[in-house]
């Protein structure tokens, strides 16, 4: 059920409650971690990525992806260019940028911190009872 | 900074090039869904099946579609093209409001973009020269600070005693001027002349069009036979001849070469008013000072000169006073207690109209407030009316920073259209002023059209729209969804209509200011208008003669002519009588000099008696009308041979003989034979009707040295203007063909020309005023109309309890006298303390004048409550029944 809503939310600027921007966030931050482990990649190969990654746990929309995929090209996080996929089809593909390593860097430690002290603040709460 | 600009770049192109992205995206879109399908149907799904399955798997496309939209296309642009549309839409819809506003504006900024134009040009605009801010004018100063031109003498000796000067340079004042009469040609002509020492135009750092400027050695008497042309002489008396260097031209009877033709957009001045085509020289020609005859007690120079590098204008004249400390030492005759005063040319130039323009340049401010408040009040009440579609906007989740986004673009777009329609008007309003421009703002003409003219509309149109827009944003804050769409239109905000009575109160009591100003003016000009100039100027030709030198060259000749002429005119039908003189009055030609008394002690020295000295032929003062108080008038008998003798004003004779009888008296000017004075006349104001009377002395044309600028004949007839100048012209020519005659005018017209920049901004303050008054009145008109429509329930309840329509007539208009008393007030205050910045500019008028105070007011209040007397009559015909009936 939980991701279900982690991808709903990312949709985008639809309301401008804040929690949304940290979970849109987080699509972005694990694209930038794939085409950063793997290389350039087409839209769709991102999508099977991450299916894989999640072990089947997600479902999300992959028409989701794309729209993160211009936000990160918008930041100037991420390239696109032409070339022709593994079945000589023409296919855009996705890469890494300097400033977006920076950016993968940085969102890595927030990512890490934050959920480190939401760990302990939940781990805290299940001892009371 | 750089990948900021590229994300810019990339959206700019996003909103730019949308069709292209759309399709490639698709394309993208198209081969993930195709991949899906594929993936499906190797797991043994059919066709449909997998399709369906991609398609949820790839989720909403059009939503993904528009989420791509939003962020590859400026948001701001985007938003801004929707609310130019909506507000467009909204002005298309409301034709009244629109037009109403639109018109407003294009007078307020059309009037500001006007009054800017003419002050630029004749303020703020470089005078055509290189480095004009180097360039300073240099004074005698007289011990009680007025300022005289220099005698050759002191000219050359501050030239050669100077260092702080790269070049210093002399011209003949206009007085003295030489005139030219071109040769050669079917009808003689005239040609103004400028007589300037060799370094004239280089002080100047003039480029010639065409050859050179003069030669040091051409500034030498029997050298300066050389001519330089103006661009208007050029063009129009050579046909712009390219060739004309180096030629040979016909002048006054003597062969000139010209050496070089001035820029069209040469002029030459030192006072704004020099600044009109005719009072610029024609053809140039060298000074040519004669080194063993320098003359130190006639002023007949104006003195220019650059500051060398480097040196300020406070260094300068430092060294100017030890110059003229050491000239005083020298010539205590002539030079003691002589200053030498450096001014700026371009404060020179501007001194006499800076005044009037910076009133012009207030008031037409103020015509824009009145504009830009009732602008706002419209806006306002627009406001009210669209209080619901706010309501709906901010329920349907609208934030109010987008509110105003859209409230502040509308009232921009509409300034924008003002600026627009008010520009076309400020064209139309310079072309139609521009021959009524007076002297002094000549160089207003001819304005239209500059880039910075352009831009200042751009300016003032942003800054009115913001400042109008404001307004209505006032108050938005607390549109709430729930409250406003319940109670819809009667909660159009406590705030609101507090501020539209603030704007109605300003309206008026600006709109008193600028009555006030335009009520003092008026007066102090039909004081001026209404002065006695001391001659009667109806009835009277003028024209202008000039006498070539060659064939008139001492006074026997000349006043061989002038004697023949009076007699050939005295002959014609129709003239009554005429005369000559060589200073008209307020011709703004003139000649003074010193004078002693017979019998009196000598003055100290460096003190003189000074009189204007203006030669006069018999019949000039019966003809122009100069009252002749004691004593006799010059007649045909006063010549050269016989005695010489003086007519005097009473001005003279009061300040030199007191109580006593003049007649008989003698003095002598200069080194003159004595004279005996014959006659006192009237005095006349010669230098301008706000001027001052000064001591006269008339001297018959015969007895005069002949001076450089010809004769002036004085006609005055019973035939109109053109028969009267047509009978001139034959009596002129039947006796020589050679004699230019020209200048030709009636008195009536120099008098009104004299006044024309009083004038001038009395008829534009007046018309300033009266839209000031218009929009004023609009101002309390709507919100009257806003107040009734508002109470109309509680009129309703009152005139069903039993109020009388005058009693419901009386509430209403005593509101209206609240507002319009206030602001008058207001208005009142505010005209004691602005009336201090145009008592310079009054005549005859107390800044205070209590006429005008009363006046203004009265014509205010009597309009505004007219104005309110429409809406108050609507609540009286209020029905109780029809307006209750919606509760």
């Amino acid at each position: 059920m939980r991701p279900a809503i982690f991808f709903a939310m990312s949709k985008g600027k639809s309301d401008g409650h804040k929690t949304s921007e940290v979970l849109q966030g987080t699509l972005d931050l694990m694209i930038l971690k794939t085409l950063h482990a793997m290389g350039p990649l087409h839209g769709f190969g991102i999508a099977r990525r991450l299916e894989q990654l999640s072990e089947h746990v997600l479902h999300l929309n992959e028409g989701t992806v794309y729209t993160s995929l211009l936000r990160l090209q918008h930041e100037g996080w991420i390239a696109a260019a032409w070339g022709a996929s593994e079945n000589n089809r023409k296919a855009k593909y996705y890469s890494i940028t300097k400033s977006g390593l920076k950016q993968l860097a940085k969102e890595t430690e927030d990512w890490e911190r934050i959920s480190g002290v939401i760990g302990r603040v939940l781990r805290l709460a299940s001892q009371k009872p | 900074m750089i990948r900021k600009l590229l994300k810019l770049w990339a959206r700019i192109l996003g909103t730019v090039r949308n069709e292209s992205r759309d399709t490639e995206f698709q394309t993208e879109i198209d081969e993930h869904v195709r991949l899906l399908t594929e993936r499906y149907r190797r797991q043994g799904m059919t066709i449909e099946a997998a399709t369906l399955a991609a398609r949820r798997q790839f989720g909403n496309i059009t939503l993904l579609n528009e989420d791509r939209r939003d962020m590859q296309v400026f948001p701001a642009i985007e938003s801004l093209r929707a609310d130019l549309t909506y507000a467009l839409r909204m002005l298309r819809k409301n034709r009244g409001f629109a037009a109403a506003a639109v018109v407003t504006l294009a007078l307020g900024i059309g009037a500001n973009t006007a009054i800017f134009s003419v002050c630029y040009a004749v303020l703020f605009k470089p005078l055509p020269y290189a480095e004009p801010s180097r360039i300073v004018t240099l004074w005698e100063r007289q011990r009680d600070g007025t300022l005289s031109d220099v005698a050759p003498a002191n000219f050359v000796d501050w030239r050669d005693a100077s260092r702080s000067f790269s070049g210093m340079a002399a011209v003949r004042a206009s007085s003295f001027a030489s005139s030219f009469i071109l040769g050669g040609r079917s009808e003689a002509s005239r040609l103004a002349g400028g007589d300037v020492s060799s370094s004239f135009f280089s002080v100047l750092g003039v480029r010639f069009t065409l050859g050179r400027n003069f030669l040091p050695e051409e500034d030498r008497p029997g050298r300066n036979r050389v001519a330089i042309l103006s661009n208007p002489a050029w063009r129009d008396r050579f046909g712009a001849d390219h060739d004309i260097v180096g030629k040979a031209i016909t002048l006054n009877d003597d062969s000139y070469t010209v050496v070089g033709v001035l820029p069209a957009d040469f002029q030459f001045g030192s006072t704004a008013a020099d600044f009109q085509a005719r009072s610029q020289a024609d053809i140039w020609a060298p000074l040519a000072l004669d080194p063993q005859r320098l003359q130190r007690g006639s002023h007949t120079l104006r003195v220019i000169a650059r500051l060398a590098p480097g040196v300020t204008q406070a260094q300068a004249q430092a060294e100017l006073d030890l110059i003229a400390a050491s000239m005083a030492r020298v010539y205590p005759d002539n030079n003691r207690d002589m200053g030498i005063a450096a001014i700026s040319l371009a404060d020179r130039v501007t001194a006499t109209v800076r005044g009037p323009l910076r009133m012009l340049l207030g008031a037409v401010g103020l015509v824009l407030l009145i504009a830009c408040a009732n602008v706002a009040n419209l806006l306002l009440s627009r406001a009210a009316a669209r209080q619901t579609e706010m309501a709906v906007r901010v329920a349907l989740g609208a934030s109010h920073g987008r509110l105003a986004q859209q409230l502040l673009t509308e009232s921009l777009l509409l300034a924008g259209i003002g600026g627009a329609v008010g520009l076309l008007v400020a064209l139309g309003v310079t072309a139609a002023l521009a021959p009524h421009l007076p002297p002094d703002l000549s160089r207003a003409a001819g304005m239209a059209g500059d880039v910075r003219i352009l831009a200042f509309t751009a300016l003032i149109s942003l800054a009115t729209g913001i400042f109008f827009g404001l307004g209505p944003l006032v108050g938005m804050r607390r549109i709430s969804a729930g409250e406003s769409l319940k109670q819809s239109s009667r909660v159009a905000g406590a705030s609101h209509s507090r501020l539209r009575n603030v704007l109605a109160v300003a309206q008026i009591s600006l709109a008193i200011i600028l009555l006030i100003g335009a009520g003092l003016m008026a007066k102090s000009f039909w004081a001026l208008t209404h002065v006695s100039p001391g001659f009667r100027a109806d009835r009277i030709l003028t024209a202008r003669l000039s006498l070539p030198r060659s064939r008139y060259p001492d006074n026997r000749r000349i006043a061989a002519f002038e004697r023949e002429l009076l007699e050939t005119l005295s002959r014609k039908p129709g003239v009554q009588s005429a005369g000559l003189a060589t200073y008209l009055p307020l011709s703004a030609l003139d000649n003074g000099w010193s004078f002693i008394v017979e019998g009196r002690p000598p003055l100290p020295v460096g003190m003189y008696n000074m009189a204007k000295y203006r030669p006069a032929s018999a019949g000039y003062f019966e003809t122009i009308g100069i009252p002749v108080l004691r004593g006799r008038s010059f007649t045909p008998a006063d010549t050269a041979d016989s005695p010489w003798v003086t007519v005097i004003n009473e001005s003279m004779a009061r300040e030199y003989w007191g109580e006593q009888d003049p007649i008989g008296r003698r003095l002598q000017f200069g080194a003159e034979t004595w004279r005996t004075v014959i006659g006192v006349v009237g005095d006349v104001l010669h230098e301008g009707l706000d001027g001052e009377t000064k001591p006269e002395m008339y001297v018959p044309m015969e007895q005069a040295p002949n001076t450089e600028s010809g004769p002036t004949i004085v006609v005055r007839t019973a035939l109109d203007t053109a028969a009267a100048a047509g009978e001139l012209r034959g009596a002129v020519a039947a006796i020589d063909r050679g004699i230019p005659v020209d200048r030709i005018q009636t008195m009536e017209q120099l008098v009104s020309g004299s006044v024309a920049q009083p004038r001038f901004r009395t008829v534009i303050l007046a018309a300033f005023s009266m839209l000031a008054l218009v929009m004023a009145s609009i101002g309390i008109y709507g919100v009257m109309n806003y107040l009734v429509i508002q109470r109309t329930r509680e009129f309703a309840i009152r005139v069903s309890m039993g109020a009388t329509r005058a009693e419901v007539l009386r509430l209403v208009l005593s509101r209206a006298a609240a507002l319009i008393g206030a602001g008058t007030c207001l208005g009142l205050a505010g005209s004691l303390v602005l009336v201090r910045v145009i008592t310079g500019l009054l005549f005859g008028t107390a800044p205070l004048d209590p006429l005008t105070f009363a006046a203004a007011p009265a014509l205010l209040a009597g309009v505004a409550l007219a104005a309110s007397y429409l809406p108050a009559l609507r609540a009286t015909r209020v029905d109780p029944i029809v307006a209750l009936r919606y509760e």
